[in-house]
């Protein structure tokens, strides 16, 4: 009996310390560090802007995690650390996985280190759980992944942007596209969590209200499924023209692989959301991703000048070739940057305004695009892998135009 | 009903070759378990040990490569199965729980080092020359690998029921399993039983690692995926038993595989409800070996 005790103490004092020294921090953080902050910012226009950059730096985001980080670093680098008259002091956060290790993590660079504005954040549930805390702290926060709908919708606030996309502004790209080119019954299959529902709803609206018709779906266990073949075979069976699926990491290699082992590869075209054969995961599947068409914003393909000088100061700088991730955050701290030149303030509210006023954002890797109700209105690209000389890449085939969110 | 059959061959054949690879990954944790009452946590993260060895040898397509990875992964977990026996010999007498919470930091351990070696992102494995392309199996393509594995867990099943049941190795396992101090005062050292035990266990558990590479892959996070999916086994065939790990085994495989083809709504609860069933028309399993007194 005795080993129970001495450790419920130890972690009741944990944690009476740990509220105590949150409180305070609290306090520092919302009256204190505000205001001097505030001050610096506006009496002579220079000054320090203090960004927390929340991303993944453990669990199965990590790769996104890095790829935003050295998209960061490299505006940065390009730009001397400066976003208009301000030194940029970037504070990194841990997101971790989900809202578990990802709200926390805001919370502290909210308070303790009382920054002027955050940029990041992979998890949707994430920038959900965020969203009250930073309109409270009145700190602008810019999503560079997260593609739930409601975040800049339902749970829409004056401080959260985004320069990512929507789940299903990418989806309906392709449910659109297919209908034009009238492929038949399509397959549609997607993780069953918040995501692979949007990306499900997004594709069937709009490829129903283009005449199309669906085969069937399935909604697979998120993150417990490593076999694809019971669902495989049931989309065998359904008589589908082509299958339309969202998958990314671990699922997306296991499922392009599979689709190719059980041989539907050939009969059955596999389309999807360009996260399915985007990073890492493209070199994983090697050759059976081979002739997969996909929709996204962003390929290291598209033809324009700021791509081309954007994916050799890439390479030059990091031996690999950008993903959509480091795109996303890239482009989060070139409209920070043009918000802090307009505005010439940190204040939250200067910020924002700041970023309503900013039109087209013309120098994007990813191709002019503004934003709209604080999402953005991109064109959205049809690609698809070949392999160039052993190397795997996501051709453009097509410009598909300029989708809103939907 | 032959028409079933029919439509539903291919699944019942991946059912069988999932059954195949689970025996393998989980007789090791069930003998373990069962025979020397050490409930190994860090059998998910052995696994995974196996399946980053593939990564490493495995470059390109080559048997060379292959039987490399096997060799070394079972050198490997044989050293970590014996590091493991070591280890949870001051915690012998102590509950069980303390034990399972040691393997269970020593599994978070090695997975932050996998996690250094290899980062984070998820890799792909080829299956050897000759087994990378699909059979025709009643007119729709299939792995000719999880063929393979189907033959390689029927074989490893019948080596370690003859080891357990008819040698006279297998005959000190089960009598210091049975009566641990009668064995020692026979002048035998149940600490080496211990040892030899969880080095088998062990290396059974890196082993299947490298034969699932070229199914699963390898990414952060497959150990605990992997780890839950033995306990089911265990659960439902009943522990230290090798019949019960591979009856356990092809139950899970057939559930996965035809029961998800089956009721694809359902594929979340499907797993579970098997487990809630066994358990409650039979609590011990279905097959619940001799239990080490305690």
């Amino acid at each position: 009996m005795t080993p129970p005790v001495p450790i419920r103490r130890r972690v009741i004092t944990l944690f009476g310390a740990g509220s105590m020294a949150l409180t305070l921090a609290a306090c520092g953080g919302g009256s204190l560090g505000g205001e001097e902050g505030g001050a610096e910012g506006g009496g002579d226009g220079g000054g320090t802007v203090r960004v927390g950059l929340v991303i993944p730096q453990a669990g199965v985001y990590t790769p996104l995690g890095e790829d935003m980080q050295q998209g960061w670093d490299l505006w940065l680098d390009q730009n001397d650390g400066m976003m208009g008259d301000f030194d940029v002091e970037t504070v990194i956060a841990d997101e971790g996985e989900g809202p578990d290790t990802g709200v926390p993590a805001v919370q502290r660079l909210l308070t303790e280190d009382s920054v002027d504005a955050l940029v990041g954040i992979v998890n949707s549930a994430t920038a959900l759980g965020v969203a009250e805390q930073v309109t409270e702290a009145e700190v602008p926060l810019i999503v560079a992944n997260a593609g739930a709908e409601a975040i800049t919708k339902d749970a829409a606030s004056p401080y959260v942007w985004r320069s990512s996309f929507t789940n299903a502004q990418i989806a309906a790209a392709m449910g659109t596209h297919l209908a034009e080119e009238g492929i038949g019954p399509v397959y549609v299959m997607a993780p069953d969590y918040a995501a692979g529902q949007e990306v499900v709803a997004g594709f069937t609206e709009a490829y129903e209200a283009g005449g199309g018709t669906i085969a069937g779906q399935a909604l697979t266990p998120f993150g417990t499924t490593q076999d694809f073949q019971p669902f495989l075979s049931g989309v065998q069976s359904s008589g589908a023209a082509a299958t339309f699926v969202f998958y990314a990491g671990g699922e997306a290699v296991s499922y392009v692989q599979q689709y190719d082992e059980f041989g539907l590869k050939d009969s059955i075209p596999l389309y999807g959301s360009g996260f399915l054969t985007e990073g890492s995961v493209l070199d994983a599947q090697g050759e059976s991703a081979v002739g997969v068409r996909t929709t996204l914003h962003y390929s290291t393909e598209i033809d324009n000048e700021a791509n081309a000088e954007f994916v050799e100061a890439y390479q030059a700088a990091y031996d690999e070739l950008p993903t959509t991730y480091a795109v996303q955050a890239y482009d989060a701290a070139n409209v920070l940057g043009r918000a802090l030149a307009e505005a010439g303030d940190v204040s939250g509210s200067a910020i924002t305004e700041a970023l309503d006023g900013l039109g087209e954002i013309d120098d994007s890797p990813r191709g002019p695009w503004s934003f709209t109700n604080q999402t953005p209105e991109q064109s959205i690209y049809l690609r698809e892998v070949a392999d160039e000389g052993g190397t795997l890449l996501n051709t453009v085939v097509e410009d598909l135009g300029v989708q809103p969110q939907p | 009903m032959l028409g079933w059959f029919d439509a539903n061959l291919v699944s019942i054949l991946n059912g069988f070759a999932i059954g195949s690879l689970l025996f393998i990954l989980a007789v090791g944790l069930s003998i373990v378990f069962g025979m020397m009452d050490v409930l190994n946590l860090a059998h998910g993260a052995f696994f995974l040990i196996g399946s980053y060895l593939a990564v490493t040898f495995v470059a390109g397509e080559s048997w060379g490569g292959f039987l490399t990875a096997l060799g070394v992964a079972a050198l490997i977990g044989l050293l970590a199965g014996g590091a493991l026996s070591g280890l949870t010999e001051p915690l012998a007498r102590r509950p069980i729980l303390d034990q399972a919470l040691l393997t269970l930091g020593i599994s978070l351990i090695v997975a932050e080092v996998l996690s250094i070696i290899y980062g984070n992102d998820v890799f792909s494995v080829p299956p050897p020359p000759g087994l990378a392309e699909s059979i025709d199996v009643a007119g729709r393509a299939y792995p000719a690998y999880r063929l393979m594995l189907i033959a390689v867990g029927l074989v490893l099943a019948l080596v370690v029921w003859l080891v357990v049941e008819k040698t006279s190795i297998g005959a000190l396992v089960r009598a210091s399993v049975a009566d641990r101090e009668m064995v020692s005062a026979m002048g035998v050292d149940n600490r080496k039983v211990k040892f030899a035990v969880l080095g088998v266990g062990s290396l059974l558990a890196t082993v299947a690692g490298v034969l699932a590479a070229p199914v699963y892959g390898a990414r952060p996070g497959l150990d605990e995926t992997i780890l839950l999916l033995a306990l089911v086994v265990i659960v439902i065939g009943g522990r230290g038993s090798v019949r019960g790990a591979l009856v356990g085994a092809l139950v899970i495989g057939q559930v996965e595989s035809l029961g998800r083809a089956l009721v694809p709504d359902l594929a979340s609860f499907i797993l579970f409800g098997t487990l809630a069933l066994v358990l409650i028309v039979r609590p011990r399993g279905l097959f619940a070996g001799k239990v080490a007194h305690s």
